[in-house]
């Protein structure tokens, strides 16, 4: 009985041949455009994980701060051998660590541009994921190596003004507070990303120890990478339990990137001396998941208006079809189809429908989504600034298409379930002297 | 009667003490008289009484428009109690710097929240510092090296090298000073980077006394103070100090309610 419904069905949307191909492609585009949306949800969130987890972040951060006085704070960690060897064993999850400095300063040329800069102080030979997401246009990341260099971002030259081989003196206080300047030569310029590119630059670990006047062992952070960045939150935890236990004053956790503790929590606190914070990717990259947040609420706003214009349009379809098709209802179930056949009928009609449609439509995202990603679209800068990368990703998981397909065919199946009974509910003699 | 004979005999001192400084300060100095003369700078300009002034300040800087801010500076040397309330311009109007036993704090009205900052912090995103407006500190807080004799402009000036003493709280850890040795006046000052880069340059052209009756005796200040950023050339500050007045403050003046209250 159920493959007579189905034959019924397929043969109805064969039979009725432009209203089947509008429908279906209404379902397929939208099919598409909601893979493309995921894809593009999808492809900012990959790239700001990508570059923040990079330039700016570990997984798993192992900090802190030291306060010459109450007023007075430096984001810093001294003898970090010392903490790498607490951490020893401590961390199954770990892939690979990286250690960073983390400094402020002022970053004045000898052509007169000036402005204040978000240093990274990095050992080059020893970082794996940097090249691929720093790509320079100009110099060579490898002569970061060299004490007293610099790589700069491209949209910082205009207000700098310098390029490669130009000298430029950054200035700082120390962390005792007393103002110091090292010259340092620009040794590459790397192609923008985003907004972390827009007061970040790198400099050697030397030349940050130079500028500050800390001692060999002295640094910024402990950036730890774990197998699975979804491991962050426990790692964190059982670290700032392990340090403890070692004799190190830990702070709470608390979800703000290092530099808003710095300002606006550490400075506040009457304590003095050093303390160690361990953080996550998620707190150091906060105003990641505010962007992301608003990026998916929109997303949702456009599905929920895309659900809405999908119901409607096949409520309203099936509803004509059903219009259309009274006296034929008649005649099936004065031939003996009960009205289950008929219910089942019209679902599995709306189902052929939605299952053709969204696989169309399926096939249609991912060749756009490919298409976009080969064309490698650049966008504006100011959409550069969000995405973090000066071009289009669209990372199209199978997952999402999978959710999306099973999506809209459930709601083209529910969208004709009233129709459906409705044109179940029919007499079948009042149906055959329709005339419509 | 007593205490007026007491009273006529620090005058007198005060008197033959400044008597001796031109005469004391016209030729090269050994290192004693070098840090004689540091010690006479700073009691020269020393109050030991409350101090109120009003200040305008004008801020050049990169790429921005001049800003010129109005403020009043309270001071209480004998407690090193110090504090500066922003009038004008209007979006900086009740802001201030309050400074309680070496804790520098601001007070944001727009956000009613104090802030510990550090005392060598920029005012207010000027070029000055706490230090350019309190009382004077050279011979605590430095070591000078006497460098010679120089001709400044129109002035026979005594340069004179600082060097920070350890663990003393500032924000260059040396200072080049260009003392007027007619006047004992600081007309000139060059502020060093640990690295040895000059950071800033600071002139002094005009000073000013004042009688006060609790020292008792003249205090002076710079009238004029000019600040050249020597990294970022193109920022500076001009300051003005008018309408110092030396009467006794409120009691409960350097205090953050009656800051907050000013703000209002």
């Amino acid at each position: 009985m159920g493959f007579t419904e189905l034959g019924i069905a397929a043969r109805n949307l064969l039979a009725h041949t432009k209203r089947t191909v509008f429908l279906g492609s209404a379902i397929a585009a939208v099919t598409g455009l909601l893979i493309l949306l995921l894809g593009l949800t999808a492809g900012i969130e990959q790239t700001m994980l990508r570059s923040g987890t990079v330039l700016m972040t570990g997984h798993v951060n192992v900090g802190g701060f030291i306060k010459t006085s109450s007023g007075q704070a430096a984001p810093l960690i001294t003898d970090y051998p010392a903490i790498l060897r607490a951490l020893e064993g401590h961390v199954p999850e770990l892939h690979h660590l990286v250690v960073r400095g983390r400094g402020f300063a002022k970053g004045v040329a000898e052509t007169g541009g000036a402005m204040d800069l978000i240093l990274g102080g990095l050992e080059i030979g020893r970082e794996t994921g940097f090249r691929q997401v720093v790509r320079p246009v100009a110099g060579s990341l490898d002569d970061l190596a060299a004490p007293r260099t610099i790589l700069l971002f491209e949209e910082q030259l205009p207000r700098l003004q310098v390029g490669v081989g130009d000298t430029l003196t950054l200035s700082a206080p120390t962390a005792q507070g007393v103002n110091n300047t090292v010259d340092v030569r620009v040794v590459a310029i790397a192609k923008s990303v985003g907004l972390m590119s827009t007061w970040n630059a790198f400099v050697s670990e030397q030349t940050l120890l130079e500028l500050y006047r800390l001692k060999p062992g002295s640094s910024g952070a402990i950036q730890l990478y774990l197998h699975d960045q979804r491991d962050a939150v426990p790692v964190a935890a059982r670290l700032r339990e392990v340090l403890a236990r070692a004799g190190y004053r830990v702070m709470e956790a608390d979800p703000q990137p290092y530099y808003m503790k710095l300002f606006q929590r550490v400075t506040q606190e009457d304590w003095t001396g050093f303390k160690l914070d361990v953080s996550t990717w998620q707190d150091e990259l906060i105003f990641m998941s505010w962007i992301l947040s608003a990026l998916n609420a929109l997303t949702t706003l456009l599905l929920t208006i895309l659900g809405v214009i999908v119901v409607i349009g096949i409520m309203n379809t099936l509803w004509i079809a059903i219009r259309e098709r009274t006296r034929e209802i008649g005649t099936l179930r004065a031939i003996g189809m009960q009205r289950r056949g008929v219910l089942r009928m019209f679902l599995l009609e709306a189902g052929l429908l939605g299952g053709g449609g969204t696989l169309a439509g399926a096939g249609l995202g991912l060749l756009v989504a490919g298409g976009i990603n080969r064309l490698q679209l650049a966008v504006p800068e100011s959409v550069q600034v969000v995405l973090m990368n000066d071009t289009l990703v669209l990372a199209v998981q199978p997952a999402a298409v999978l959710g999306a397909v099973v999506a809209v065919s459930s709601v083209t199946v529910l969208a004709a379930v009233y129709p459906a009974i409705r044109a179940a509910r029919l007499q079948p003699v009042s149906a055959m002297h329709h005339f419509g | 009667m007593r205490q007026s004979e007491t009273f006529v005999s620090i005058i007198l001192l005060v008197s033959v003490l400044f008597a001796q400084i031109p005469r004391a300060v016209a030729e090269p100095l050994d290192a004693a008289g070098t840090v004689a003369l540091l010690r006479a700078i700073d009691e020269r300009q020393r109050s030991s009484g409350d101090f109120k002034s009003l200040v305008y300040m004008e801020q050049k800087e990169r790429d921005k428009a001049d800003v010129v801010y109005e403020a009043v500076i309270y001071r209480r040397d004998a407690d090193d109690k110090w504090m500066i309330l922003f009038l004008k311009p209007k979006a900086e109007q009740g802001k201030g710097y309050l400074r309680i036993e070496k804790n520098l704090w601001l007070y944001d009205p727009t956000v009613g929240k104090w802030e510990r900052r550090t005392e060598r912090e920029k005012l207010g995103g000027t070029g000055s510092r706490r230090a350019d407006l309190d009382e004077s500190r050279l011979a605590d807080e430095y070591d000078p090296t006497y460098e010679g004799e120089e001709q400044l402009g129109a002035f026979k000036v005594h340069k004179i090298l600082l060097d920070a003493k350890p663990g003393v709280d500032v924000a260059y850890p040396q200072t080049r000073i260009w003392v007027d040795q007619a006047t004992g006046n600081i007309l000139k000052t060059q502020e060093h980077a640990l690295s040895g880069r000059l950071m800033r340059t600071s002139y002094f052209p005009k000073w000013q006394k004042v009688f006060s009756e609790s020292k008792p005796g003249e205090i002076w200040y710079p009238q004029e103070l000019r600040f050249y950023d020597e990294v970022d050339r193109a920022n500076s500050t001009l300051i003005l100090i008018k309408q110092v007045d030396l009467r006794p403050l409120d009691a409960n003046l350097f205090t953050k309610a009656w800051l907050e209250s000013k703000s209002r």
